[in-house]
């Protein structure tokens, strides 16, 4: 009898073990698996990333390690980085997967890092912001933008910055009494190279909870914001507005659904000040991915693109004067690709979508950043690290 | 002796019936082992806004109906699984079975569960006895989930 309930302990304390060892699909015993996984967690690279090229063609890069900002800079487009160099010396958690990520702006000798700081509350986070004015030798302590400090969301952070202003936005639920939809879109700005900010200014009410927002500068340099935002009870649909006026309806898709998409969009502004638009929608008439451009009061009809059985999503679009570029994510199965296409009429018509880069492992989003005078494609990869691909002309 | 050998073999059950990793192949055991059952999979996350509603509501009818069988399946990650135990126990759910995802890349689970899910949460499968199944993506209306239940389940 005792021979048997030693087996049966045996066995018991056997199949765990391997099973959390070997083989993950037979159910191992759970707090083992669990140790391992946070240790998997701790050591993996933290994939989602911040890069911009600067006005003399240097590419700046940010990325969370640990729980530290760290920025490099490569001076021939991203074969080799410099030593990083670590933003905020006090440790902290730094929200770094795909739709909340860090930002990096470089404006001459001044580098700008903004990035959300997750609290340990669900939902909740700062926004933070540092800046280097030695060109990214040192950077200033960590400040807390968001003005209202209750452990709730300010999230998803998304900056621009110019050589007069700097502009942060991001989802706030200060306003988020019993009743209220969704969050809202806050901002705050400073006109001092990042040294103060001025009080935070509500942009809009009633935004979706966890889609990052898109930015861009409008011709005359206003920031313009693009979200997804809640019309009606729940029509998840997407708004852009202008820094401080109204917000106008960009896509008329009909999502209604309680849910969390976790899934942005991305916006452009070309020189003529036409916005160019890619966002996705799960509403049942024509899910997927979408492009509109939107002139003055003119909007294009929303052009679908990606593919559908393959999880096509998170685009990221980029103008370089007359030239419109788009890229996705899809998964087949076993591969992350990044496709991309190209239009050179403003987005009227264009090329066929190819393959622009693939990665057996985890991936970040893919994102779309312009310097040296074209547009680049930046990956980032746990299998093959970092992509840095010239897409424009 | 034998009461012994029986609450070994228990409390070895139960400390393998916790939350189970998700994993490649994980769908189709769920399904082998409700070969010709219905049953609801709900997939959802601890930092879902919508999801807490969802369970709740899925507790509630679980307390009405106790013959319905659901299957929990967190997108979290298996360091989260104290957190998702005691949540699922808020909700009262804590007898049904759990699972967690455990894949660096859960593209590959979502692609595995429905090529189009795009991974908005909550998200619910209802499985019929032949498992044919129904998707819905956000809260689902209650009327909807009783419905389902009073036509499949017995």
């Amino acid at each position: 009898m005792v021979k048997t309930s030693l087996l049966i302990l045996g066995a018991c304390l056997f199949s765990g073990s391997i099973a959390a060892h070997e083989h993950p699909g037979q159910a191992p015993a759970t707090n083992d698996f669990a140790q391992k996984w946070q240790k998997r967690l701790e050591q993996a690279p933290r994939l989602a990333i911040a890069a911009s090229f600067d006005s003399n063609g240097r590419l700046w890069l940010a990325r969370a390690v640990g729980q530290h900002l760290q920025v490099s800079h490569s001076d021939d487009a991203g074969q080799h980085f410099s030593a990083p160099v670590t933003v905020n010396a006090t440790p902290e958690l730094i929200a770094a997967d795909g739709e909340s990520r860090p930002q990096i702006a470089v404006v001459g000798e001044k580098v700008y890092l903004n990035w959300t700081q997750a609290l340990p509350q669900p939902f909740a986070g700062h926004i933070r912001f540092s800046v280097s004015n030695d060109g990214g030798q040192s950077f200033s302590a960590p400040v807390t933008v968001n003005d209202n400090l209750e452990p709730i969301t300010h999230r998803f952070n998304a900056m621009l910055a110019d050589d007069k202003n700097v502009t942060i936005a991001w989802i706030d639920k200060r306003d988020g009494k019993p009743g209220y939809r969704g969050a809202a879109i806050y901002t705050a700005q400073s006109h001092d190279g990042g040294r103060s900010f001025e009080t935070n200014r509500k942009l809009a009410d009633h935004s979706c909870e966890c889609c990052r927002l898109g930015m861009a500068s409008d011709k005359d340099g206003t920031p313009v914001i693009f979200w997804r935002q809640i019309f009606g009870r729940n029509i998840r649909d997407f708004a852009l507005a202008r820094l401080n006026e109204p917000l106008q309806r960009a896509s008329e898709d009909g999502w209604a659904i309680d849910a969390c998409p976790h899934h942005g969009g991305s916006l452009a502004v070309d020189r003529n000040a036409t916005r160019h638009l890619a966002w996705f929608t799960g509403a049942e008439k024509s899910p997927g991915l979408h492009y509109r451009r939107i002139d003055g009061k003119t909007m294009s009809k929303p052009m679908p693109f990606g593919n559908l059985d393959a999880q096509a999503g998170h685009p990221a679009i980029a103008a370089q004067g007359n030239d419109i570029h788009l890229v996705w994510r899809e998964f087949d199965g076993k591969l992350n690709r990044i496709l991309g296409m190209n239009s050179s009429d403003h987005g009227k018509t264009w090329s066929a979508p190819g393959e622009l880069a693939n990665s057996n492992g985890a991936s970040d989003d893919p994102l779309l950043i312009q310097g040296r005078g074209t547009s680049w494609l930046i990956w980032n990869t746990s299998d093959r690290g970092l992509t840095v691909k010239q897409v424009g002309q | 002796m034998k009461y012994f050998v029986l609450t070994l073999a228990l409390l070895c059950g139960l400390a393998r019936a916790e939350i189970q990793p998700f994993v490649s192949g994980s769908l189709a055991q769920i399904q082998n082992e409700r070969a010709g059952r219905p049953f609801v999979l709900a997939l959802w996350s601890a930092t879902c806004t919508h999801c807490p509603e969802e369970l709740r509501m899925l507790g509630r009818m679980v307390k009405k109906y106790p013959a319905t069988d659901i299957v929990l399946v967190s997108t979290d990650t298996p360091a989260e699984s104290d957190e998702l135990a005691r949540l699922a126990k808020t909700y009262g759910l804590s007898d049904k079975s759990q699972w967690v995802f455990a894949e660096a890349q859960p593209e590959k689970l979502r692609f595995e569960i429905d090529r189009r899910w795009y991974g908005e949460l909550p998200r619910t499968y209802f499985f019929d006895a032949r498992h044919r199944r129904d998707a819905a993506s956000g809260l689902i209306p209650r009327e909807r989930l009783e419905r389902w239940i009073t036509e499949h389940v017995k």
